[in-house]
């Protein structure tokens, strides 16, 4: 695994995400034929032309490099689909919208290989790469209302490839915090006649949703 | 917490602390230099690094004064504009120091005021960390701790790093991705 100088917040490289993006599923349209592929992850064919099966990306992708297939766009990639997504994503400013955990990366590779596969390539692209900035702002605004009684950070819906940019930081950002206040908080309790209540575990829910490794 | 082998950890014990002496202190007459004899006297001030002051505290043969970095001065620069006090040319070490320095002094607003210049500053940093450039260092970066400046490493180079993988293959299609500008990017 890519990791820093401290271990404990090792990260994954964005190549080792897209290496686990590239087990989700995908349909395929073969135009040559060729026998079962008996994998450990799975059978896959036998490959008849022009009949439609599901494989592996990456065994899309090797097939379209070689020119033996063309992929078949996934639903979620049609511009009025992503069109829907960028506007309710633009109108709920602390919310994320439901997106395949790896549509960064699904949609990189299939736009760098089969771009002739997909309607609309361009359109499609700058519409990923808003709704991808979109989000990510939505991330640090979020982040903005961390203060020291926060434990933990609800991101949810966010995908794979934006929680490994943010998990150094955020991980990080939450240890100085929990540094800087747990004795403190001890020592306030003493001195400062109880104003507040000690009910103390419960941070405010930060209503982003997270998984911090 | 950092223990003994951390390497910043030594370094930021290396601050300078002036205490005063509860005893006198013999055959260390190196550590005032204005005395005649080899000796500390009683209730002399003297400027002692860290790890020392903090043993000695310890055993109760000295006490620390507050140094200046958590004075009523620098309180005033925070309250006034907590981004902008320049830590890392002059305190680098600024929060690390006072958690150490919190249960030895008597005064228990330090940890409080730490926590009150993290919170605020935290927060101009977060935006311009992301968007910083792998080349460019904007200024800010110069005013920030050594801890302050291991958040903005971590997140400025995975930033960087989505960014290389995302331009990777494309050659030609750059442009397109490179995409529209928006006010809080500093290229």
């Amino acid at each position: 695994m890519a990791g820093q100088t401290d271990h404990s917040l090792s990260i994954f490289s964005a190549a080792e995400v897209e290496f686990i993006a590239e087990d989700e599923m995908i349909e395929i349209v073969p135009n040559i034929r060729m026998d079962a592929l008996n994998l450990l992850c799975g059978d896959f064919g036998p490959f008849l032309p022009q009949i439609p099966c599901t494989v592996p990306l990456w065994l899309a992708v090797a097939l379209k490099k070689r020119g033996k297939c063309s992929i078949r766009t996934p639903d979620w990639m049609s511009v009025e689909k992503l069109t829907q997504v960028l506007e309710a994503e633009r109108e709920s400013p602390r919310e994320f919208q439901p997106l395949p955990f790896h549509y960064v990366e699904i949609s990189r590779l299939l736009l760098d290989h089969a771009h002739d596969d997909i309607p609309e390539v361009y359109m499609v692209r700058s519409l990923i790469e808003d709704i991808r900035n979109v989000r990510f702002h939505k991330v640090e605004s979020g982040l903005e209302t961390i203060s020291g009684r926060t434990h933990a950070v609800k991101l949810k819906n966010l995908s794979a490839m934006e929680v490994n940019v943010v998990r150094p930081f955020m991980a990080r950002v939450l240890q100085a915090f929990y540094k800087h206040d747990s004795p403190e908080m001890v020592q306030q309790a003493d001195t400062s006649a109880s104003k507040r209540p000690q009910v103390v575990d419960r941070g405010p829910r930060v209503s982003l949703s997270c998984v911090t490794c | 917490m950092p223990g003994y082998y951390d390497i910043s950890d030594i370094l930021m014990e290396d601050e300078a602390v002036s205490v005063v002496f509860h005893v006198g202190a013999n055959g260390v007459g190196l550590l005032d230099p204005g005395t005649e004899t080899n000796s500390v006297e009683k209730g002399a001030k003297i400027d002692l690094p860290f790890w020392l002051a903090h043993e000695l505290c310890r055993r109760r043969a000295v006490s620390i004064t507050i140094p200046s970095c958590f004075g009523q001065k620098m309180k005033k620069d925070v309250q006034a504009d907590a981004a902008c006090v320049d830590l890392g040319t002059r305190y680098p070490y600024f929060y690390e120091f006072g958690c150490k320095l919190f249960p030895l002094v008597g005064d228990k607003s330090i940890g409080p005021f730490l926590r009150h210049t993290f919170a605020n500053r935290y927060k101009e940093m977060l935006s311009k960390s992301h968007t910083a450039s792998l080349n460019a260092i904007p200024k800010f970066v110069l005013r920030l701790s050594k801890e302050e400046y291991q958040l903005f490493e971590a997140a400025r180079s995975s930033m960087v790093e989505f960014k290389k993988w995302r331009v990777r293959d494309l050659g030609l299609m750059k442009t397109t991705i490179v995409g529209h500008k928006r006010k809080t990017d500093l290229h």
